[in-house]
């Protein structure tokens, strides 16, 4: 197996896109990786397109083969890429294969999703069609549904409190504002949304025990990579990021059937695996983009890769622990509480925010100083299929 | 007329594993036979929300759900048949039901409901 190395990418600001087609937001992040990798004119091999709703929403298939189309990438291979929120993660762990296996040298990743073509109403329905479908969805169950009834569990379990999930908020709101694909660019007030009576009526319940606040938003948005061998990478301008360990795992569909729901096992394992492949451990990591569409599950995460011990999540979380400058910062990009939440896009993103901190690009706010190595969880369904990936800074 | 909780579990005939959704094979040891269980008794609430969110299809301001277990084991997700006002708890016991839990394309579909026992 070939090591293989991140060379472009590139993104659209993530939010509200009334002005665009899912087929242009995937067309302009993938011009911008394209560039940024400096290929000028030249094809890839193949593409690889992480989107979970297209069909349902935009009522458009085979993604994909209309992308390279657009942009003229013929007679690249292409194929849509599906596994929920986590498609993302999905569509980069084809792409990093197909180019260590040695039968593609320049394979395009993107993902990308446009949810607010719909109501609310029914983008969360389309969410919840991740749901089993004979013994959750008819209920009405929602995905923040599932993570209310998994925080309720994960608080009696290990003390963790709204203050510590209201720091996860306020941190990712906060790097929001300084990130400008950011869909969410709004500082939050602690006293408007948690101290003074106002907070009722500012930040809702959402999912009992979540509030609004607790919620990632519905986004449109877009996201890309190329991706190629290390040992041509080496020769481009930029320092190129290697992937240097993925993993992923699965678990049971339904929340009822875990012996201990609170368990988040496949993100453990992935994490692992991850980890093992990369030879690195999670102490090693100077920043990481973890998937927070609920602040519970960036406090639970940190626990379950190996970044806090279970229990102490919440706590590292309120004492500035991964914040910028803390232990492990986390989430410097806003997260997908701020940046925003297209389902097919976010584990791309993840992975575009990670080029840039190891590439040493962004400015000083967001920046983690010297960063080497970088650290990505897509989470997708419940839990149920997660994607992790450890990148690491080469130098030329 | 009350109507019978029409949910059927799957217990392994190789090393006695309860399912419920239907698994081909057993998620403990993998065997492929299994008997058919009916939930028994009342239901343990083990976790809940209520959520103010709501998909298509509820129309409705906010939904109550939960996961229950019954007396012989078999975990299930239902709605909760309580107002903003009834305090729910990890724990308590629910009466189960059989009823219309949402309507689809004119047609009533039933599901698992729990009624707090006082």
């Amino acid at each position: 197996m070939r090591d293989v190395a991140i060379i472009g990418a590139g993104m659209i600001p993530f939010g509200r896109r009334d002005e665009d087609t899912l087929i242009e937001m995937l067309a302009y992040a993938s011009l911008k990786a394209l560039d940024d990798a400096g290929l000028g004119d030249k094809t890839v091999d193949a593409v690889y397109l992480g989107n979970m709703g297209g069909g349902i929403i935009q009522h458009q298939t085979s993604i994909a083969s209309s992308l390279v189309d657009r942009l003229n990438l013929l007679p690249a291979a292409a194929e849509t890429v599906e596994n929920g929120p986590a498609s993302g993660g999905s569509a980069v762990k084809n792409g990093l294969l197909a180019v260590a296996s040695g039968y593609y040298d320049f394979v395009l990743v993107v993902g990308g999703e446009k949810m607010r073509e719909v109501t609310g109403w029914r983008a969360t329905d389309f969410v919840a069609t991740m749901t089993h479908p004979e013994v959750e969805y008819p209920y009405g169950i929602t995905l923040p549904g599932m993570a209310g009834m998994f925080t309720r569990l994960y608080m009696e379990k290990y003390g963790v409190t709204r203050e510590h999930l209201l720091a996860v908020s306020i941190k990712n709101q906060e790097m929001g504002t300084l990130n400008p694909y950011a869909h969410v660019e709004m500082a939050l007030d602690r006293e408007g949304i948690f101290d003074s009576p106002h907070a009722v009526v500012n930040n809702p319940t959402a999912a009992d025990p979540l509030h609004l606040y607790d919620m990632c938003p519905v986004s449109d948005g877009a996201a890309a990579i190329v991706l190629c061998p290390l040992e041509m990478a080496k020769k481009l301008p930029k320092p190129p990021v290697l992937i240097a360990g993925f993993g992923q795992a699965t678990d049971t569909h339904t929340l009822q059937e875990r012996s201990d729901p609170t368990d988040l096992k496949a993100v453990t394992l992935s994490a692992q695996k991850a980890f093992e492949m990369a030879k690195l451990k999670p102490s090693d990591i100077h920043v990481a983009e973890l998937h927070d569409a609920f602040t519970i599950l960036e406090i639970a995460e940190s626990e379950h890769v190996g970044f806090f011990k279970k229990g102490e999540g919440g706590k590292a979380a309120a004492s500035g622990k991964t914040r910028l400058g803390g232990q492990i910062p986390i989430n410097l990009s806003g997260g997908l509480k701020a940046r925003g939440h297209p389902v097919g896009a976010t584990g791309v993103a993840q992975v575009v925010d990670l080029t840039w901190q190891l590439r040493h690009e962004l400015p000083k706010n967001r920046q983690v100083k010297n960063a080497q190595n970088g650290f990505s969880i897509n989470f997708g369904g419940f839990g149920n299929n997660v994607v992790a990936f450890v990148l690491r800074r080469v130098e030329q | 007329m009350k109507k019978d909780i029409a949910i059927v579990a799957y217990q392994c005939k190789k090393c006695g594993k309860l399912h419920y959704p239907f698994h081909d094979r057993c998620l403990s040891c993998k065997g492929r036979e299994f008997d058919q269980i009916k939930p028994q008794g009342n239901a343990r609430l083990l976790t809940f929300t209520r959520i103010y969110n709501l998909p298509w299809g509820f129309d409705q301001r906010y939904l109550t759900l939960g996961i229950a277990e019954f007396e012989n084991g078999i975990k299930a997700m239902g709605q909760i048949k309580a107002d903003e006002t009834t305090a729910l708890q990890v724990g308590m016991m629910m009466e189960p039901s059989w009823e219309p839990v949402r309507v689809h394309a004119g047609e009533e579909v039933y599901g698992l409901k729990f009624a707090p026992l006082s």
